[in-house]
Formats: structure tokens, C-alpha cells, sequence
């Protein structure tokens, strides 16, 4: 008796197990067969005998990739924005995210409600606006216009995401610091920001990844390929029903993909806890 | 985010305001050091938003793009009361979407995060790592894997399986209700992890003990799931929830990207309020009835969150 129900209890396991095999395999199968393309020499897109694994390996498409396009160049552009960007996002929010957390002065809370209700505004609504008023100003199909605009777009995050971290700073460390006759620049410097590092690690990180994968602006505002961030040029590079090459896209894909996920799981940990506790989630 | 929590932690505090020189002084310093951040939000999200208002009020499109004159409320008369506007189905659409969407979601989540719970099941930990990738990729890189590797008509991986079963390939992004179904299966796939894990985590947060006497009593499992994990998971998962509720209504990417794309469309006729707002702004260039669509679609967000915020506080 007791060892029937062993062993139907070993069964279910092995179901459960069975079970959630499958599904992760159903699940990656659209990355699988991405990596699958892009690794194979065959041009065997067109017959139907597929498999996941590549019959005759190669790494003539991530060659293609990354001499034939353009895509060192888009990678140029993309850290170069990219960097600007979190640069000045965090030049610009920690000072303000310090005083709103721990200053108080006239129009503190007005500010804090606006900023709630901004966040619930979608950037593409508004995107005809910018561009009207951007174009005037010679700052379409410009870098300069483009950091601009994400460093603004990101820029209520950061605040918000970065005060409610400096909420869960206990004041009176500051405070016992002050009574010793520090500045508040030292202050902040010294006590203030190595406390509040995996925020601003994480508030950089999802500028960086915003910048990253952004291609709605960067292919709206920028016309030159030789522009491109590696989103837009990603999207400039996919296969249609007409034109393009699937494994060559696929490849980009991967080469574009690796870093955020590399980013993803080492942080996985950190993003947690950094954007829980400014209470903001992505 | 919580408003109150923020005013609770004014109050004490505005007690002991300082002198009177000492507070100008700090005030001045706290708007010296706030102005960068909030000059940048007001150039680049609050003035745009205000100007988009005003476009709503004028008849700009590519034809009158420096001679527009301000025509007052037509345009939101238009996309409101003229049923064949477009506005009002991809309403109706975005609603369908995001109660779909939401549903699936949470039934689904809600099995695989028990399932994972299991006590006996030991690789738990390798299936969630694997079960991760999908939120890890770049969203739009996932979208246009989708596009092109499964639903592709040519080279999709579906529709070499239905060659295989000898059923005729099908142009999965072609009509609305596949469109429509197509999205959801790939929302789905970008969205499920997330959820599963706050699931997971929420179920995790339950303690066992409860089970252990409700199991004394005889209850069965669909009781004890109705009386202990629910109550228990719902205030844990609640502003998630909300969160996802806003991201599925507000989703762009996926609906474009698959369907939509400038020069690539596909022929569905499936559109989310955001990008049909999108589509009048940039493909058929009727400015001025987009930016009225915008406000439309900002004043609803608004109310939305205002509510939640309302249930939140009671």
C-alpha cells in the first residue's frame, strides 16, 4: 500500500518534470531557431526537412554581420549615446532626487503629483509634438536632439526611481555628520551616494538599456544610415517577405541580444531590490 | 508609487520649520539644484504634451503644415461622435486586448507559479532561469524574431510545420482575428515571466502552516485555494497587476512591429489606441486629428490611474 503511493507520487514528478521540459523548450523555441539560422551554412530555409541543430555549422552570417553592415559603426553611435545619456541622467536627478527627498520647500508636493501622473503619459503620443518642435531648432536627425529627448523621457524615472531610494536612508547618519561640521556637498559625497549605489547602478542600467533598445525616435528622427543606433539599424536590416536575409538577421539579432542579456542576469538581483524600493517598476 | 506615504512623512516634519532666513535659503538652494532635472522634463514631456493640445484645437496636416487655422473641438467631435472614425473600435479593440491579455495572464501565471511551488520538484530553479529569457531579450529584437522566424510566410517555423502536415501555408498576420491572436500569443511571451515571478514570489510569502491545519480540517485543494492563497497573494500582487493592466493597455510594440510596420503592413486591421494615434500622425499625416486622439487617450490614463489610486487609499 504505501509503496503503490510512492511510486505514484514518483510518477507525478516525473510528469511535473517532464511537463516543465517541454514547456521551456516551446518557450526558447523562437531563440533556438534564431541561433539554429544563424549557425547554418545550408541554405535549407526553403525545404521543409528542418532541425534545431545546424547540419553544416558556419560563421559566415556573424561575419557578414559584423564586417559586411554597418553594425561597428551603429554600435559606435549607440555607446556614445548611450554613455551621454546616463551621464547626464544621473547628473541631472541626483541632485534633484537629493533635495526632494530631504528638503522641504513650497511646491514640493505639487511637483511629486505631477511627476505621477507624467509617468502615465506614453512618449509616443506626443512624439509628433517634439519632432515639430525639435525640427526648427536644427535638432532632427541629430545626436544632439536625440539625447535630448531620451535623457528627457527617462528623466522622471530617474527622479522618481532615485528619491524613493534616498527615502529608505536613514536622515540621521546625515545628521550626526552635520553635527561634526560637514558640508552637504561633502556629506552627500561621503555618506549619501555609496549608500545609494544599487540604485544609481540600477537607474543607469535602465537608461542604458532604454537607449539601447529605443527605435521608434531613432528611426522617426534620424535619416542617415550612417546615424543609426543598433536598434534602428536592426530594424532597417530585417527580413520582409521581399527582401533582406533571414539568417543574416538572425545573427544581428543574437549579436545585438548578447548584451542585455549578459547585463540582465548578472543584475537580476540588484534590479530587484533597486526598483522595488523606489517603489517604480519597469 | 505612494502619494501617501509621502504625506504622512510631511507633516511632523513641517513642524519644526526652521527660521525664516534658514528656510528661504534652503528653498532657493532646492530649486537651484532641482532646476536641470525639471527644466529637462518640462522642454522635453510637459511642453510637448501642452503643444500636442494645441494641435488638437487646428486643422494641421501635410497640406497645411505652416497655414493651419485653429478649428476648435472638430477634431474630438470627430474621433467621439462619427461612428466609422476608427477611434471608437480601436477603443473597443484595446479594451477586448486588455481584458484578454490580463486574463490569460494571471490564470496562467498563477498555474505554472503553483506548479513551481511544488515541494518536491528539485530543478526549480534551472526551468525559472530558462523561463526568464523571454523578459531578458530586448523586447523589440524578440518581436521581429517572432515576426519573421515563426510567422513568416515563407520561412516561418509555422508554417514549414503545417508543409510538413500537408495543410496550405497561411499568411498568419493577414487578418484581423489571427492578427489579433498572434499579438496575444507574443504579448504573452514577453509578459509571463515577469508575472510568474511575482507570483512566485507571493506564493513563497504564504506560511505553510495554514495549509497544515486547513488539510487537518478536510479541506480539499480548490477551498484551500479560494480561502488561504488568494486572500493571501492578492494585496502582494495587486500593484503589479496594475502596473501590467496600464503597460497591456499603453502596449505599442508588439501590435506594430508585427503588423503595422511603415512600408511592411501586413493588412490587419487590428490597431490599439496608440497605434492608431501613431498611424494618423505618421502615416496618413493628419496631425491635427492625432493630437486630439493623444489628449483623449491622456485624459483616459489619467482618470484610470486616479481611480486606482482611490482603491489604493480605501
Amino acid at each position: 500500500m504505501k509503496n503503490r503511493k510512492k511510486m505514484r507520487k514518483r510518477a507525478g514528478l516525473a510528469c511535473l518534470n517532464l511537463f516543465f521540459i517541454v514547456l521551456c523548450f516551446v518557450t526558447l523555441i523562437p531563440i533556438l531557431y534564431a541561433l539554429s539560422v544563424s549557425f547554418n551554412a545550408q541554405n535549407s530555409l526553403l525545404s521543409s526537412d528542418f532541425s534545431f541543430l545546424p547540419r553544416q555549422f558556419t560563421l559566415d552570417n556573424y561575419r557578414e554581420v559584423l564586417f559586411g553592415e554597418d553594425i561597428l559603426l551603429w554600435f559606435g553611435n549607440t555607446a556614445l549615446l548611450a554613455v551621454s545619456c546616463v551621464a547626464i541622467s544621473l547628473a541631472v536627478a541626483i541632485p534633484a532626487a537629493y533635495c526632494f527627498s530631504r528638503r522641504r520647500f513650497p511646491g514640493r508636493m505639487a511637483v511629486i503629483r505631477a511627476l505621477v501622473l507624467l509617468n502615465s503619459f506614453p512618449a509616443v503620443l506626443s512624439m509628433f509634438a517634439v519632432y515639430r518642435l525639435l525640427r526648427p531648432l536644427g535638432l532632427v536627425n541629430s545626436r544632439a536632439g536625440l539625447v535630448l529627448v531620451y535623457t528627457g523621457t527617462m528623466a522622471v524615472f530617474s527622479l522618481w526611481n532615485l528619491k524613493g531610494y534616498f527615502d529608505t536612508i536613514p536622515v540621521e547618519l546625515e545628521e550626526a555628520a552635520k553635527i561634526d561640521g560637514a558640508s552637504t556637498f561633502r556629506l552627500v559625497r561621503l555618506i549619501v551616494l555609496p549608500l545609494a549605489k544599487p540604485s544609481i547602478i540600477v537607474t543607469g542600467l535602465m537608461v542604458l538599456i532604454y537607449v539601447w533598445n529605443e527605435y521608434i525616435y531613432a528611426t522617426t528622427f534620424m535619416t542617415g544610415e550612417d546615424k543609426y543606433t543598433l536598434a534602428a539599424g536592426l530594424y532597417s536590416l530585417q527580413a520582409t517577405e521581399m527582401s533582406g536575409s533571414w539568417p543574416v538577421f538572425a545573427a544581428a539579432s543574437i549579436v545585438v541580444s548578447l548584451p542585455v542579456l549578459v547585463i540582465f542576469f548578472l543584475c537580476q538581483r540588484h534590479m530587484v531590490s533597486g526598483l522595488t524600493a523606489g517603489g517604480v517598476k519597469g | 508609487m505612494s502619494l501617501k506615504r509621502e504625506k504622512r512623512r510631511d507633516n511632523p516634519r513641517q513642524k519644526r520649520l526652521p527660521s525664516n532666513a534658514k528656510q528661504r535659503k534652503t528653498t532657493f538652494w532646492s530649486y537651484l539644484c532641482s532646476a536641470p532635472s525639471l527644466i529637462l522634463i518640462g522642454l522635453v514631456v510637459v511642453f510637448p504634451i501642452l503643444y500636442t493640445g494645441y494641435i488638437s484645437l487646428t486643422n494641421m496636416n501635410v497640406y497645411h503644415w505652416f497655414d493651419f487655422d485653429i478649428i476648435g473641438l472638430d477634431n474630438y467631435e470627430r474621433a467621439l461622435f462619427l461612428v466609422d472614425s476608427g477611434f471608437l473600435s480601436a477603443l473597443l479593440a484595446t479594451i477586448l486586448w486588455t481584458i484578454v491579455n490580463m486574463v490569460i495572464q494571471l490564470v496562467v501565471a498563477f498555474v505554472l507559479a503553483s506548479l513551481l511551488n511544488i515541494e518536491s520538484l528539485r530543478f526549480r530553479k534551472v526551468y525559472k532561469t530558462l523561463l526568464m529569457f523571454p523578459w531578458a531579450m530586448p523586447g523589440y529584437v524578440s518581436i521581429l524574431l517572432w515576426k519573421t522566424g515563426m510567422f513568416n510566410s515563407q520561412f516561418g517555423l509555422l508554417n514549414q510545420w503545417m508543409e510538413k502536415l500537408g495543410l496550405e501555408a497561411v499568411r498568419w498576420l493577414s487578418s484581423d482575428v489571427s492578427a489579433f491572436i498572434c499579438c496575444t500569443v507574443v504579448n504573452l511571451w514577453l509578459a509571463l515571466p515577469f508575472m510568474i515571478m511575482i507570483m512566485d514570489g507571493a506564493l513563497q510569502s504564504i506560511d505553510k502552516s495554514y495549509y497544515e491545519s486547513a488539510i487537518l480540517d478536510g479541506a480539499g485543494w480548490l477551498r484551500r485555494t479560494v480561502s488561504i492563497t488568494l486572500p493571501t497573494i492578492r494585496p502582494i500582487i495587486g500593484p503589479a497587476v496594475i502596473i501590467t493592466v496600464f503597460t497591456t493597455f499603453k502596449q505599442f510594440d508588439v501590435v506594430y512591429l508585427l503588423t503595422q510596420q511603415a512600408g511592411a503592413k501586413t493588412g490587419s486591421h487590428f490597431h490599439t489606441l496608440i497605434t492608431y494615434t501613431y498611424e494618423n500622425a505618421f502615416i496618413t499625416n493628419n496631425y491635427g486629428y492625432s493630437s486630439a486622439i493623444s489628449i483623449l487617450i491622456f485624459v483616459l490614463l489619467l482618470v484610470f490611474s486616479w481611480k486606482f489610486h482611490l482603491e489604493e487609499k480605501s
